[in-house]
């Protein structure tokens, strides 16, 4: 859990810099290929990350315990 | 009769020595609510009174928002205001700002020195504040598990992204043991590793807000290492808690706002993200493509091919003048020769032979053209037109030919 966490914003700035990379003029047709296969990996792990489940509420008890709200 | 003043002159006096004294301006003053008059202007007309007297007092209706409660006779308030001259009727008053409940202003002032004590260690410096998750997966919610707060969490929440989830610590948030059921609130969620916690309620009088502003909350709220969001109340209250939380929220609507991040938006953003890689990299490849088939056609123009081409080409070139040049030149002499062919008729001994001439040779086939050549005895051949005659001289005889010595005498005079 902790090695989730901020990963999406994280993700969000590579994928920035990648793109910002590949805006370059100077780019080579092989390094933009690396950064586009990246960015897309980067997008794969993004959406993952978004992990479209649809939460209930739970509740946390005294005791640490979860259940449904 | 030295030194005589109008009233107006003295009430003005007065009045200046009242706005320009420190502590008048800005004075709580406490009592008992009497006179208490609601007036149709909006203003309320009342006085303060304890056991040794009284004193006038005046809210407009400016300052009604100072007032949350509906005054009534006996009630003990702090009002909290200036005093000043009304002038027309010589009467000084107390132009209240703020009224609270005597109870409520002990609160007051226990939340004010709270307040400073904590700001003085620092609890509510900037530099202690966590930033907020922009996409916190689970939040952690600190409330009543009945109310509008936890309703309009959840609903917000849900609505804005419902793969995010949601914890509630079901506490109690007034009342005896509140404060406690807060502390455990948070701790429990800090264990539970959510990502943001929100703490807070629903709006509610001073006494009701209370818990938000002990000390035990602002230090569990302070010690959290999850980023924690304060939502107490409506936007007016503000609590010690929103103070020491990392980020307030003006009400718990605006705190699910602030923790969960807009599904649609994220989801928009990845889409815009992709298109942008997409359409990068077919760009940069149409660009390459450019540049290759440039270069093909650079690489195509200088092949050696196209070099022997061109050589080849000039060869033949060269190879179709020589031809032309030996034609006309063969063709020139055929004509030379066809020429010489006619001449050499025309010069033909057998042309001669048939009209009547003979050509003569000796036995060794010299042509004999004087008599000196032969002598008697001697066989000559006679060429004629059909054949050649072999004969023996019998005799020879010199002749003198006419016009022969005269065309040799032309010549010879010449």
């Amino acid at each position: 859990m902790e090695e989730n966490k901020e990963k999406l914003e994280d993700m969000f700035g590579q994928l920035e810099t990648v793109i910002q990379d590949m805006e370059k003029d100077d780019v080579s047709l092989e390094d933009s290929f690396e950064l586009y296969n990246r960015g897309m990996i980067l997008l794969k792990k993004c959406n993952k990350a978004i992990d479209e489940v649809e939460k209930k509420v739970l509740v946390l008890d005294e005791d640490g315990e979860t259940h449904e709200f | 009769m030295k030194n005589v003043y109008t009233v107006k002159q003295v009430n003005s006096y007065i009045k200046n020595m009242f706005t320009q004294d420190f502590m008048l301006n800005r004075i709580y003053v406490k009592g008992e609510v009497s006179n208490c008059k609601y007036h149709t202007s909006g203003h309320i007309y009342f006085s303060l009174k304890d056991e040794s007297g009284t004193i006038a007092c005046v809210m407009f209706a400016g300052s009604r928002s100072g007032l949350s409660f509906r005054m009534q006779e006996g009630q003990q308030v702090i009002v909290l205001g200036s005093v000043s001259v009304y002038e027309r009727d010589g009467k000084y008053q107390l132009y209240a700002r703020e009224i609270v409940l005597d109870g409520a202003g002990l609160l007051y002032e226990k939340f004010e020195a709270l307040k400073k004590e904590l700001s003085e260690m620092g609890m509510f410096a900037p530099e202690y504040k966590q930033p907020i998750p922009r996409y916190a997966r689970t939040v952690g919610i600190v409330t009543a598990p009945t109310g509008a707060a936890v309703r309009d969490i959840i609903n917000i929440s849900t609505r804005r992204n419902p793969y995010v989830q949601l914890i509630l610590y079901p506490a109690q948030v007034q009342g005896e043991g509140a404060a406690q059921s807060i502390v455990k609130g948070i701790r429990a969620l800090e264990k539970a590793h959510v990502d943001v916690i929100i703490v807070g309620r629903g709006g509610g009088s001073i006494e009701d807000l209370w818990a938000f502003n002990e000390e035990p909350v602002a230090r569990a709220i302070f010690d959290c290492r999850i980023p924690v969001i304060s939502a107490v109340g409506h936007e007016t209250d503000t609590t010690i808690a929103d103070y020491v939380a990392d980020l307030r929220a003006p009400t718990p609507s605006a705190a699910a706002e602030l923790a969960v991040y807009e599904y649609r938006e994220v989801k928009e953003s990845l889409y815009a993200y992709e298109d942008t890689l997409r359409r990068l990299i077919l760009d940069q490849a149409t660009r390459e493509r450019g540049r290759a088939e440039k270069y093909a056609l650079r690489l195509k123009l200088a092949h050696p091919r196209q070099k022997l081409n061109e050589k080849r080409q000039y060869a033949a070139e060269l190879e179709n003048t020589l031809r032309g040049r030996m034609d006309t030149a063969l063709t020139r002499e055929k004509h030379r020769l066809a020429l010489c062919v006619e001449k050499m008729k025309g010069l033909s001994p057998l042309e001669k032979l048939s009209r009547g001439y003979s050509y003569i040779q000796d036995e060794k086939g010299k042509n004999v053209r004087s008599i000196s050549q032969t002598e008697k005895e001697s066989v000559l051949t006679m060429f004629v037109a059909d054949g050649k005659i072999r004969a023996k001289v019998d005799s020879t005889e010199k002749l003198e030919y006419p016009g022969k010595q005269e065309e040799e005498k032309r010549f010879g005079r010449e």
